[in-house]
């Protein structure tokens, strides 16, 4: 066994609610294990329990014992334990500290005192491993957020760690980074290294993993293959289920399915192909994402272009977005979506081209007048946090523009969950709970814009649930909703219209599945179809075929 | 950045003593030939495009010393104020191009300097640029809101809303380093060097050259 727990019970110094409660597991060398659980379940706790930092960094209450590669990690420190087990930390910004690549893959080594030839040796199939072989000369933080992530991998696959934890790994990770990184998973189960992998979008992962456990409230409630435990009732525990499951589940049928090839051969055994296709396309209608265009324009983007450092980030864009749209502007990291985001309140100005939001033209008009109608909620929280109480970061921006509105205001504490949470410090709050001020404040000054940064990057089931119901809300009101995000699923469930950015330029404009449908345009932006849309055309091609 | 054959150590060595004769040199004539040299340096390295943006900000320091030592004593002093920032800045532009914070620790460490210490000034090297980027996100986010912090006063009157979640999100940053850190072996005895430096004969000559050069200019200037 390469690791194993033993009546694990820990508390965070001042705080009496234990993160783990009582965890005896075990896992043994070359598994794939995957740690799934809501936000707060104790997954991030657990990781660092298994490195040692849990108790020698963190102190606090250890009761039980955590055994790695045999050494117990309360009688042996961190810096003996770093080479037995490795983590990949959840930001890959606060474990990159060298000046470059190399310099990050080598520190550890350097730190185990190895020598250079050995050094050379390692760093040279690390390298090839991670995939960072043309990036070895950089600055870390001159990288996208994939090439990052695998840096931060490969500085600890150099140590060659028997046991290899990642904390979140796909979390800002779009669409190709996160296929090269479940290839790099694969090669590195393939050498016969141990892997936990802690997540909660099960589905990025389900396929690869041997076994999964679930945690809820630092307690293990659920544990095995992964068809045994999704077989099972873990609905309460906040995981976001792979999508063919819960459309499966949706339907009624009880088959634990994760691809679209389980998916297929299960509806040909219960020869349900003909009345699954039906109501799959009935959902593909579904009324509640249909949209009616409205003469009301909110945004109207004419042949614009925006250039940074010598380079065009966006070429020629034109664009429309109507009143109480809800728009999705996928693409990959890079392609030019949070600079187009930008222009929608002034933050840049196109150097070509017309922008209007309500009818002003944003080169025009100041930041702080077309910010009143247009709302950010950014993807940290963090970037924006500042006043003493909750109460008065929600009602920073309604005073500056003194749109207060009681009423309203009262109603997003109550949508948000915020209430009893009023007179806190936001920066005492979760994760989360920032997560949801940051909303309520971008709504309480009533914009008729929304644009919602990553809204589900690192947000468990519960949030998805919530954000869901609040979407809609926000339609019926008038509200344009555009989300830009790299979670197609829920772009798919939620968006009327997808518009895709590739090198600067709107490559496709269009209703979800057609979008889809336009195999060039998503191959050019590194997208993926959704698992219902390639199980809609599996099943429309096995129709063809008879 | 530029490699060197020359390890930081020497360079360290020789840009402190080529300060130190810098800061003894009183005539303009003098300052005006070292920077003739430190020039044709910074040509036969290439660094001629760093040079000149580098000069953009040091120029401008330059002109503000000649300014204020003219208006306080006289137009000789001026000069030789601004000549002296300008040739000491040239000799660190140098130096600083041609080595890395890494390496540039590396040598620290080997003169005996703690491991910490060493690691903080290259770190904090390391992570400037990073600061700068969520300081952009955290002025965009506050803008989106309506908080005018577009420069100026208004920056200043609303610094909280700039200056509050910075030092926040900096003090959870260094929590989650000291973390990795720690997990990467940070601070454990008998650490060794993926390029391991060596003082070569060219480094004992760079030190010898720049000490022979001192006592020369130092005969020269007193006597």
């Amino acid at each position: 066994m390469i690791l194993r727990f033993e009546g694990v019970s820990y508390s965070y110094p001042g705080v009496d609610t234990p993160a783990l409660d009582g965890l005896d597991l075990t896992v043994h060398p070359g598994e794939s294990v995957l740690v799934a659980g809501a936000s707060g379940s104790g997954k991030s706790t657990f990781c660092r329990a298994c490195i040692g930092l849990v108790p020698h960094f963190h102190h606090g209450r250890l009761a039980g014992r955590v055994l790695v590669d045999g050494l117990d990690t309360r009688q042996h420190p961190v810096c003996e334990l770093f080479r037995h087990a490795g983590l990949v930390f959840q930001n890959p910004d606060a474990q990159l500290f060298n000046q470059t690549v190399e310099a990050e893959l080598t520190y550890g080594l350097e730190s185990l005192g190895l020598a250079p030839s050995e050094i050379e040796k390692r760093l040279v199939w690390a390298s090839k491993l991670a995939e960072l072989d043309s990036l070895m000369g950089r600055p870390p933080h001159t990288l996208s957020g994939g090439e990052k992530q695998r840096v931060a991998l490969g500085a600890i696959l150099t140590l060659r760690p028997r046991l290899l934890l990642l904390d979140e790994p796909f979390t800002h990770l779009d669409p190709e980074g996160t296929e090269a990184l479940r290839r790099i998973l694969r090669t590195m189960k393939s050498e016969g290294i141990t892997l936990i992998i802690v997540e909660h979008r099960l589905h990025e992962i389900i396929d690869d993993v041997d076994r999964i456990i679930v945690l809820h409230q630092g307690k293990i409630v659920a544990e095995g293959s992964p068809h045994q435990v999704l077989a099972g009732e873990i609905s309460t525990y906040g995981l976001n289920l792979p999508p063919l499951l819960r459309l499966f589940r949706a339907f009624g049928l009880n088959r634990t399915v994760f691809n679209v090839d389980e998916a297929i051969e299960e509806l040909k055994t219960q020869n349900l192909l003909g009345p699954f296709s039906i109501r799959l396309s009935e959902q593909m209608t579904n009324p509640s994402k249909a949209f009616t265009a409205t003469p009301h324009p909110i945004v109207e983007a004419e042949d614009i272009w925006f250039n940074y450092e010598g380079l065009s980030v966006l070429r020629g864009v034109h664009l429309t977005l109507q009143k109480g749209e809800c728009v999705a502007l996928l693409g990959r990291n890079g392609a030019g979506k949070t600079t187009l985001i930008k222009h929608f309140n002034g933050l840049l100005k196109p150097h070509r081209g017309l922008l209007r939001i309500l009818g002003r033209d944003t080169r025009r008009t100041p930041v702080s007048e077309l910010s009143r109608h247009v709302g950010f909620v950014w993807q940290n929280p963090n970037d924006q946090l500042f006043r003493p109480t909750v109460r008065e970061e929600v009602l920073t921006s309604p005073k500056i523009f003194r749109s207060y509105d009681p009423v309203w205001c009262d109603e997003l504490f109550n949508r948000f969950g915020l209430l009893p949470l009023l007179d806190r410090s936001p920066f005492s709050l979760s994760e989360g709970q920032k997560k949801r001020v940051s909303f309520a404040a971008a709504l309480a000054a009533k914009p008729d814009l929304i644009v919602l940064d990553e809204p589900t990057a690192g947000q468990d089931e519960l949030f998805r649930r919530e954000l869901t119901g609040f979407i809609s809300q926000l339609q019926k009101k008038g509200c344009t909703v555009v989300l830009v995000t790299h979670d197609l699923e829920f772009a798919a469930e939620h968006a009327n219209r997808w518009l895709v950015l590739s090198e600067g330029q709107m490559i496709a404009d269009g209703p979800p599945d057609g979008v889809m449908a336009d195999s060039t345009a998503m191959i050019k932006a590194g997208l993926r179809p959704t698992q219902r849309f390639r199980l809609t055309q599996a099943i429309k091609h096995l129709g063809e075929e008879n | 950045m530029k490699r060197s054959t020359f390890d930081p150590r020497s360079k360290l060595i020789v840009a402190s003593v080529a300060t130190v004769l810098l800061m003894i040199f009183n005539h303009w004539s003098s300052l005006a030939a070292s920077l003739g040299i430190l020039a044709v340096i910074v040509f036969f390295l290439h660094l001629g495009r760093p040079y000149l943006n580098f000069l953009k900000n040091l120029g401008f320091a330059g002109l503000t010393f000649f300014i204020i030592a003219y208006l306080a004593f006289d137009l000789i002093t001026g000069i030789v104020s601004g000549l002296r920032l300008l040739t000491i800045g040239t000799a660190f532009f140098l130096f600083f191009q041609t080595t890395s914070p890494g390496m540039l620790s590396n040598g620290l460490l080997k003169m005996g300097l703690p491991y910490p210490f060493a690691f903080v000034l290259s770190a904090s090297m390391q992570f400037v640029p990073v600061l700068i980027r969520r300081a952009r996100n955290i002025r965009d986010a506050q803008r989106a809101r309506g908080i005018p912090i577009e420069g100026g006063l208004g920056t200043l009157l609303h610094l909280p809303a700039l200056a509050g979640p910075l030092l926040i999100q900096a003090f959870t940053f260094a929590d989650e380093l000291a973390e990795a850190m720690e997990a990467r072996g940070f601070g454990i005895s008998g650490r060794s060097f993926h390029y391991e430096l060596r003082f070569t004969w060219m480094d004992w000559m760079a030190v010898a050259i720049s000490f022979t050069a001192f006592t020369i200019a130092l005969s020269i200037q007193f006597f």
